[in-house]
């Protein structure tokens, strides 16, 4: 159960990038942020690990402030929320199995991993990990050899070696094209019902909302302007959507709905 | 009246404040002054200074070609005549002052008039004086061309230098009294394997002072090496050797394919001390031959060359070995997206980057000119000069990588729950190796390549070899010198374009 309250974030140079947010999400929830770009959907993502720090408010998860924490606290928090983003942000020159064995960091004494020494669990985890999302025979390729589809798997891969109980995803598929778009967002969608990952996502399309969102959040300069449920959602035609959300709105395309299925290998 | 084309854009379309005539009257006497009172300030402002620049550098080339002339006619005349070049100057210069005035004029008439053919002038006067300042003259590139060839053959092709023979020395002698007695001395004894000379008659009478010929000896060597030549020497019974002449020349034979030759020969003058002028001596007349036996082995200026080259590349991967470990930490405080933080930060930012710039923008030649000066000649002030330079220069390049790393692979190390140390280590020091091999692997070359010249103001190396060599006008061993450091670079550059092709 995460409960963000009167979340405010002003930048150094006065920008209100948050203004005064505040919504719960239950364990296993798929929690879509919908928003225009610069709407702060990056920002109250990065608040809630602490990777940008709030200005005001609080963000209880499993009852701790996160807000409060500090050091050694804050890491522990941090490891359990996986994170995976839009420009998937890998190290490139390092290999595909460093990338995602990095995400076992917060787990690992650092004299360890300062001589790039990882358990035996963490590599068979890894091998696990990359099976499961189709790029095993990518391990030892530097992360800037793979096409974007592959990249954002080996984003997803290294959240997912953190065994978080959460992962917040900033637009996670705004870099890829529509079939990569879906087997992503399926993936996450995997672990939200089989593993029971609570999600949240920032996300630019009506279709790709409407399929995978169990609730919806939008902003609009800082600030939430809608709540809805899945069913509501589900209603919502594209007129609906363009309120909220501005005249930019799209879809990722009525046609793609027979590829949805869509398997890793069709990627290749 | 339309102002529209004038290139001065400051200037308002008010009046000129003389009349055009008056405008380039002025502009005659001082050049520029009449577009200011036309009201073409930055115009004659420039014109003003340069003019005056270009009347200044002809002035001091007028002066250098004629030194010794007193007063201007004098100087004008003289440098006229001995400096051809010079009267082209001159014209070129007229026209420019004509065409300001000219300027002026329509500057006051407010007809705007693009400052091209005025721009163009100046350009000219200043190449044409450019031309003769660097004394450019290209009939001697073709005409001394010449010239150079046998040096630069030489360079070219040194190896003949590089080997040398170890030289022994073959002779054989044969004695002779002086005078003839009648105790003839017993003909020299043939030896195997040996040379051997043998003289006939074994006794004789040296040239005496008044010019009366000695008696004239005939000489028969054995078991010389054939086709070698040998001189030919008399030893003294003082033991003093000396060569025989013929007419002043030394007197050479050639030992034909049996190893022998045959020559007469008059004996010389007595050059004894009056003490020894009487009595019974023992002469010795022998033969000479000068033969390369053995192996070929280095020359000493190979050895040199080989020794300095070794110098020359470890002075280049001693500075850059210290260059980098001086120029990681000074990187650090160099980056501005490091030093940002706070006031403090940020003046240790622009200190850094200020001194970086000063040490850099001085030369390694010069720093080695200081160095040699602090610590004396040798190796080590060129090392010293070396990383003196590269800390500047790495430590730019080394904080500009750093200041271009990505944000966004830190901010998902961090996400993992990775500490400080982890996030450098994992996110930060893989973003900033390949550049800082890269620049380092740059720098290594460029320290070599200075190492092989530094030498020349004292810094040791090969450099300082080759600039003796070659105002010894040793030119076959300066080549040796200038192959050893082609070859270096060469080397040097293919290996740093295939360390660069695996880490980058
Ligand atoms: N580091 C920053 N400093 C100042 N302003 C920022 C910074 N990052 C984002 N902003 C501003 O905050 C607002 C929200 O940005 P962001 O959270 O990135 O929105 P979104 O992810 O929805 O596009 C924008 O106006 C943006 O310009
Ligand atoms: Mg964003």
């Amino acid at each position: 159960m995460l409960e963000v309250r009167h979340l405010t974030k002003i930048y150094d140079d006065g920008t209100v990038a948050v203004n005064d947010v505040s919504f719960e999400v239950a364990e296993g929830d798929f929690l879509v942020i919908i928003g225009l770009s610069g709407s702060g959907k990056s920002t109250l993502l990065r608040c809630i690990n602490r990777l940008i720090e709030p200005t005001e408010g609080e963000i209880i998860w499993n009852g701790v402030d996160l807000v409060q924490l500090q050091g050694e606290d804050l890491r522990n928090a941090r490891r359990q929320i996986g994170m995976i983003f839009q420009h998937f942000n890998l190290v490139n020159r390092s290999s595909v199995l460093t990338n995602v064995l990095s995400g076992r960091l917060g787990y690992t004494p650092s004299w360890k991993s300062l001589l790039g020494r990882f358990s035996p669990e963490d590599l068979e985890k890894a091998t696990q990990v990359l099976e499961r999302l189709g790029i095993a025979d990518q391990t030892h390729k530097r992360a800037d050899e793979l096409s974007g589809g592959q990249q954002q798997r080996v984003g997803v891969a290294r959240a997912l070696m953190q065994e978080p109980t959460m992962i917040l995803a900033d637009e996670p598929v705004a870099s890829l094209d529509p079939v990569l778009a879906h087997s992503i967002m399926q993936q996450l969608e995997l672990l939200n019902q089989e593993d029971d990952m609570t999600i949240i996502c920032s996300l630019h399309y009506l279709d790709l909302v409407q399929r995978y969102a169990s609730n919806v959040i939008g902003l609009r300069d800082g600030e939430i302007a809608y709540r809805g449920s899945k069913t509501e959602i589900q209603a919502m035609t594209d007129d609906e959507f363009k309120e909220i959300y501005g005249e930019e709105a799209e879809r990722v395309g009525h046609g793609l709905e027979g590829e949805l299925q869509s398997t890793p290998e069709a990627e290749k | 009246m339309s102002n529209l084309n004038d290139d001065d854009n400051i200037e308002q379309p008010k009046p000129s404040l003389v009349p055009p005539f008056l405008a380039a009257f002025v502009s005659l006497i001082i050049p520029g002054l009449g577009q200011i009172l036309a009201r073409a300030v930055s115009r004659g402002l420039l014109i003003f200074f340069g003019m005056g620049t270009i009347l200044g550098l002809a002035v001091w080339r007028f002066i250098l070609a004629a030194p010794r002339d007193k007063g201007a006619l004098a100087i004008f005349k003289k440098a006229l005549r001995l400096e051809p070049f010079l009267i082209l100057i001159t014209l070129i210069i007229l026209i420019l002052y004509i065409w300001i005035a000219r300027d002026a004029y329509f500057a006051a008439m407010q007809i705007g008039s693009k400052p091209f053919g005025l721009s163009l002038l100046f350009l000219v006067v200043f190449f044409a004086l450019g031309w003769q300042v660097s004394e450019i003259n290209p009939v001697t590139i073709l005409t001394q061309a010449d010239d150079a060839w046998p040096a630069l053959s030489k360079v070219i092709w040194p190896w003949e230098r590089a080997i040398e023979y170890p030289e022994e020395f073959i002779s054989g002698g044969a004695n002779i009294r002086v005078p003839c007695t009648d105790e003839a001395l017993a003909p020299t004894e043939p030896v195997d394997e040996a040379p051997y000379v043998i003289s006939f008659p074994t006794c004789g009478e040296l040239t005496a002072q008044d010019g009366t010929p000695g008696t004239n000896l005939t000489i028969i060597g054995y078991n010389f090496i054939s086709g070698v030549e040998a001189g030919i020497r008399w030893t003294d019974p003082n033991l003093q050797t000396f060569r025989h002449r013929l007419e002043g020349d030394f007197v050479i034979v050639t030992p034909d394919e049996n190893g022998e030759f045959q020559i007469d020969v008059i004996m010389p003058y007595r050059l004894l001390p009056p003490s020894r002028a009487e009595g019974d001596m023992i002469w010795e007349i022998s033969a000479q031959q000068v033969s390369s036996v053995g192996k070929p082995q280095a020359s000493q200026e190979l050895k040199l060359a080989i020794e300095k080259i070794i110098e020359t590349i470890f002075i280049g991967m001693m500075a850059t070995f210290f260059g980098i470990i001086l120029a990681v930490p000074v990187s650090f405080l160099a980056a501005r997206n490091l030093m940002s933080g706070s006031q403090v930060t940020v003046s240790i930012y622009y200190f850094t980057r200020t001194i970086m710039n000063i040490v850099r923008s001085i030369e390694p030649l010069i720093w080695a000119i200081i160095f040699v000066i602090a610590v004396g000649l040798g190796p080590f002030a060129g090392t010293l000069a070396l990383t003196a330079h590269s800390v500047a220069a790495l430590g730019k390049l080394y904080s500009e990588s750093i200041e271009s790393i990505e944000r966004g692979p830190i901010e998902a190390i961090e996400a993992t729950g990775a500490n400080w140390l982890q996030t450098v280590v994992f996110a930060v020091i893989p973003q900033i190796i390949p550049p800082f091999v890269s620049f380092t692997i740059y720098r290594w070359d460029i320290n070599v390549r200075m190492s092989t010249i530094i030498g020349a103001v004292g810094g040791g190396g090969i450099g300082f070899l080759l600039i003796q060599w070659i105002r010894l006008t040793d030119y076959r061993a300066a080549g040796i010198a200038v192959w050893f450091i082609a070859i270096t670079v060469a080397a040097l550059d293919f290996f740093s374009a295939k360390i660069r092709e695996r880490f980058v």
